[in-house]
């Protein structure tokens, strides 16, 4: 095992580690915190997702990240919309 | 030359493992119960998005981490935003 490949694996504990520290976060009270949390575990399994198709080719690997980091946001955005309220302004 | 390009991109992903794992730690420690932490957790979700961002500069995929770069600032400023004119507003 060379590292890089070695340095591959340690990021991916790292991430799986922050995964569920943001799984706890998206359990809290507010809705907001839900948001936080899940903008968290997007990011960390989108990375996941492309260190996966380095280490075992796995092409499609990388479209699912794409797809999920884009979606993540369109509906962080939407939502967030929604909580602060029409009138308000 | 190539050997010290791998040498260079294992530091940056050992690294950002270790910026991870403080943001892990960072994320969880504060309590409920204090006042304003949301934006202090967003803060810390600032540095994961860094250092995401930079793993996926280093493993070769700079669409995403183009993407994600544009992205992440809207969707923060939208969290915070809802959560201090919409949940805030009732504490």
């Amino acid at each position: 095992m060379n590292l890089f490949v070695f340095s591959e694996y340690v990021l991916m504990a790292a991430l799986a580690i922050f995964a569920v520290a943001t799984i706890r976060i998206v359990t809290r009270r507010t809705i907001a915190m839900g948001l936080v949390g899940l903008s968290g575990f997007t990011i960390a399994v989108a990375t996941f997702l492309i260190l996966l198709q380095n280490l075992y080719g796995i092409a499609y690997c990388r479209d699912i990240a794409l797809a999920l980091l884009i979606m993540d946001m369109v509906g962080t955005i939407a939502f967030a919309r929604v909580l602060r309220g029409y009138n308000s302004g | 030359m190539d050997d010290i390009i791998t040498i260079i991109k294992s530091a940056i992903l050992l690294i950002s493992a270790v910026f991870v794992i403080l943001a892990a730690i960072g994320i969880i420690r504060y309590k409920d119960d204090m006042k304003r932490v949301l934006y202090a957790r967003i803060h810390i979700l600032g540095i994961l998005d860094v250092v995401c961002m930079i793993s996926l500069l280093v493993l070769g995929e700079p669409l995403l981490a183009g993407v994600y770069f544009i992205l992440t600032p809207f969707a923060a400023h939208a969290i915070a935003n809802a959560h201090y004119y919409g949940e805030d507003k009732d504490d």
